[in-house]
């Protein structure tokens, strides 16, 4: 899910770093809006480090096995500093992994890091249901929406991307049914990607709940 | 001869004159060395017979954890054979004669609940869920933690965590225990319980420890690691009054060795 | 840069930057392993389906030259633009990069994350990998029977749901011990109310536990910081690196260059 140096061309790049700029621009308004930004530093510095080892895990999907993105989940925990964290971590990979690249790490944080914002709109949208549904209920439906969306997009843009700008030489009806073949075949990893979210979170809302209230 | 000197002999012939047990552990020129880090372990002999309590002392690093990890199969020894209940350790296979109590509790308990945690290797051994219900009963009984089942380990103390982790390896019924720093950050009363619990456990253990004094008080026997080769490898009490040996490898004797003045009718004025 | 022409020069500046840096050139080649694999998978198809002018055919299969050529240039791309990111930062250590992107304007929660991220990164992917041996050891192995294809085992995928949330939960609460090692030892406090906020602390120190200690001392922040418009905190993380003008120089430069390209592309 990380696009590589040198298949975006330099227009695509610069969008992608001026979105991530603006977008970590927003993010750090609101955290410096908190009585003390210093406060979720350290918790967002370890939990960055975690999420990204965390994304490391192998699931099991016979015949194969897959790597989970987790940046819905990172939403849900990180709220505001999920765009940050994803900046941190996308940069990390780059420099000592060789996943994603320097030029590309605008893009690919926006790819991941928008929808990881969105995810985390979705999953604060339980305290709205709260009163309605029971809440474990409302916490586990909205992780795993916050999961699968989170994905989703991700892929929605990926494809859009990698597609549109290399010169494969279709013409572009061709081009958006390929996404969208392309994105329907990912739609069982929305659906593992959300269920894994689901299991998560409750695990942390039943062990860690503070991990899960960050409200701005 | 002192009286001591007298029972160390005795001992001795005693352990010479027993009969060829099957071995519980049988290392053989062991080596192994990382990529980055070569002679981690060298030349390692190792007999352990069943039933047997052996203490493996030595400075950080020496390779203590390295050995560990070399029995149960998880590290791959560069050169050499190591085999448990005269069945060589592959790579890759489950093994559950033999469970690894790791230092930190923390590596071992992920579960949401204590009594889920002790659950774990009976489901992989793919028990029947009455056999599981019972080793999990009999486990949290053994280290008296029945109380704690439903509680999740996240908010257990030092002493509870270790005891639950002992729990969860004990639940696959193993029949050699290895022990990393079993006493490792446990308050005394902790510590208590521990040797009680090892010292009530019929099983063949190997304790890894910096604790002579608890080395002193489980085990009859005693490996001396430095610079990854076995430097001593016999009886207990001989290497813990051995000051001069003990400083030799960064240890320290036991206090019951050397302050025995601490016992007031003993203390000098 | 869609002329091909300009390839071989790009590739000349490359190898003789390459060759200045005296980086190892297995250095570069193992770091070039992986993303250059994967680079193949996505641009490994077009010399087969881009274009319409046939140079090489063999029966089904025919070998297009706009698509080689568009294949020279993705390749090229990345090889110049990873090449260039490991000597910049391949020759300079990680701290005075963050340093020089510090000067640079990078915002201090953002150094500050990086700094620790980087710190705890190792520690916890150690925590992970034991506690996936302490798994192991205890019987689990992922792959294990399952009711069909595309069905991961449900149990396994709660079991890695809790290893996951474990690790998320170790970090978190090792973070809060490391931010309370941090705040007690002045993390957090503008540079002018040092004195201050320490005097207030020590007093309070012997009666309280450090949690309350926090709150106070946060109290106490929001109180004097009142007094100016601009919050900021003091980058206590990079205290003891002194700024680095030629590393500073170099990632201007480069970011300038870059700059310059995108400019270029978009006007010619």
């Amino acid at each position: 899910m990380h696009i590589p140096d040198g298949i975006l061309p330099a227009q695509v790049c610069a969008t992608g770093y001026a979105l991530t700029g603006l977008a970590t621009w927003y993010s750090l308004r609101q955290i410096n809006r908190t009585p003390d930004p210093s406060q979720g530093v350290p918790k967002a510095a370890l939990l960055t480090a975690a999420f990204f080892i965390a994304s490391s895990i192998h699931i099991p999907i016979p015949p194969a096995s897959v790597h989970l993105v987790l940046n819905g989940l990172l939403g849900c925990v990180l709220g505001y500093y999920a765009f940050p964290a994803i900046v941190i971590g996308l940069f990390f990979q780059a420099v000592m992994f060789g996943h994603g690249g320097l030029s590309t790490l605008g893009v690919n944080a926006a790819m991941m890091g928008i929808p990881a914002l969105l995810a985390y709109h979705i999953f604060q949208g339980r305290y709205g249901l709260a009163s309605r549904l029971q809440p474990k209920v409302a916490i586990a439906g909205f992780a795993f929406l916050a999961g699968a969306i989170g994905l989703g997009i991700a892929v929605l843009i990926f494809f859009g991307l990698v597609l549109t700008t290399i010169p494969f030489g279709f013409d572009a009806a061709t081009e958006r049914t390929a996404v969208l073949v392309l994105v329907l075949t990912h739609i069982p990893l929305m659906v593992i990607e959300g269920i894994f979210t689901t299991l998560l979170v409750l695990f942390l809302e039943r062990v860690k709940p503070e991990l899960l209230q960050n409200e701005w | 001869m002192t009286l001591t000197e007298q029972r160390f002999e005795r001992d001795r012939i005693a352990l010479a004159s027993e009969p060829e047990s099957q071995l519980a552990i049988a290392v053989n020129s062991l080596n192994f060395s990382y990529p980055d880090c070569p002679h981690v372990l060298q030349n390692i002999d190792l007999q352990v017979k069943v039933g047997e309590r052996i203490g493996v002392v030595g400075a950080n690093g020496c390779g203590k954890t390295t050995l560990f990890m070399l029995l149960c199969g998880i590290l791959r020894p560069t050169m050499g054979v190591v085999s448990v209940l005269g069945r060589p350790v592959l790579p890759e296979e489950f093994r559950p004669d033999m469970g690894l109590v790791f230092q930190n509790p923390d590596d071992q308990l992920f579960s949401a609940s204590v009594w889920d945690d002790v659950a774990f290797a009976p489901c992989n051994m793919g028990l029947s869920p009455d056999e599981i219900e019972q080793r999990v009963t009999a486990a949290l009984a053994l280290t008296e933690v029945q109380a704690l089942a439903a509680r999740p380990p996240h908010h257990l103390s030092g002493g509870e965590k270790k005891r639950v982790a002992i729990a969860g390896v004990l639940a696959m019924r193993p029949q050699i225990l290895l022990l990393d720093e079993p006493s490792a950050q446990l308050d005394p009363r902790s510590r208590r319980q521990l040797i009680r619990l090892l010292d009530s456990l019929p099983l063949t253990q190997l304790i890894a420890t910096h604790d002579l004094d608890l080395a002193l008080e489980l085990c009859d026997r005693t490996i001396v690691l430095n610079q990854g080769q076995i430097v001593y490898d016999g009886q207990t009490e001989r290497i813990m009054s051995n000051a001069e040996l003990l400083e030799q490898y960064a240890l320290e004797s036991p206090l019951s060795y050397s302050r025995p003045y601490c016992q007031l009718d003993h203390a000098p004025n | 840069m869609n002329d091909v022409q300009l390839l071989p020069f790009m590739l000349l500046t490359v190898a003789m930057l390459y060759a200045a840096s005296r980086l190892p050139v297995a250095y570069l080649l193992s770091r070039l392993r992986y993303p250059g694999f994967f680079l193949l998978g996505i641009v490994g198809l077009l010399p087969f389906l881009s274009g319409k002018t046939v140079i090489w055919q063999w029966g089904m299969l025919s070998v297009r030259q706009e698509g080689c050529l568009a294949t020279a240039l993705i390749a090229t791309r990345f090889f110049s633009i990873f090449t260039l990111g490991l000597i910049l930062l391949g020759t300079m250590p990680f701290m005075t990069t963050v340093r020089s992107l510090r000067s640079l304007g990078l915002p201090i929660i953002l150094a500050d994350m990086t700094l620790l991220t980087y710190r705890y990164l190792y520690d916890i992917s150690g925590n992970l990998s034991t506690m996936q041996i302490g798994m192991q050891l205890r019987g689990f192995r992922s792959q294990k029977q399952s009711v069909a294809w595309l069905i991961p085992n449900w149990l396994d995928l709660k079991r890695l749901a809790s290893l996951a949330g474990t690790l998320l939960i170790r970090s978190y609460e090792q973070s809060e011990r490391v931010y309370k090692a941090m705040r007690l030892r002045g993390y957090g406090w503008d540079e002018g109310q040092w004195g201050v906020g320490k005097a207030g602390g020590d007093r309070e120190m012997g009666r309280q536990g450090d949690a309350e200690i926090m709150q106070n001392a946060k109290c106490k922040m929001q109180n004097f910081s009142t007094s100016s418009t601009r919050r900021s905190f003091s980058p206590h993380l990079l205290i003891s690196l002194s700024p680095h003008p030629r590393s500073t120089l170099a990632l201007t430069l480069t970011l300038l260059i870059a700059a310059g390209f995108v400019i270029a592309d978009i006007l010619l």
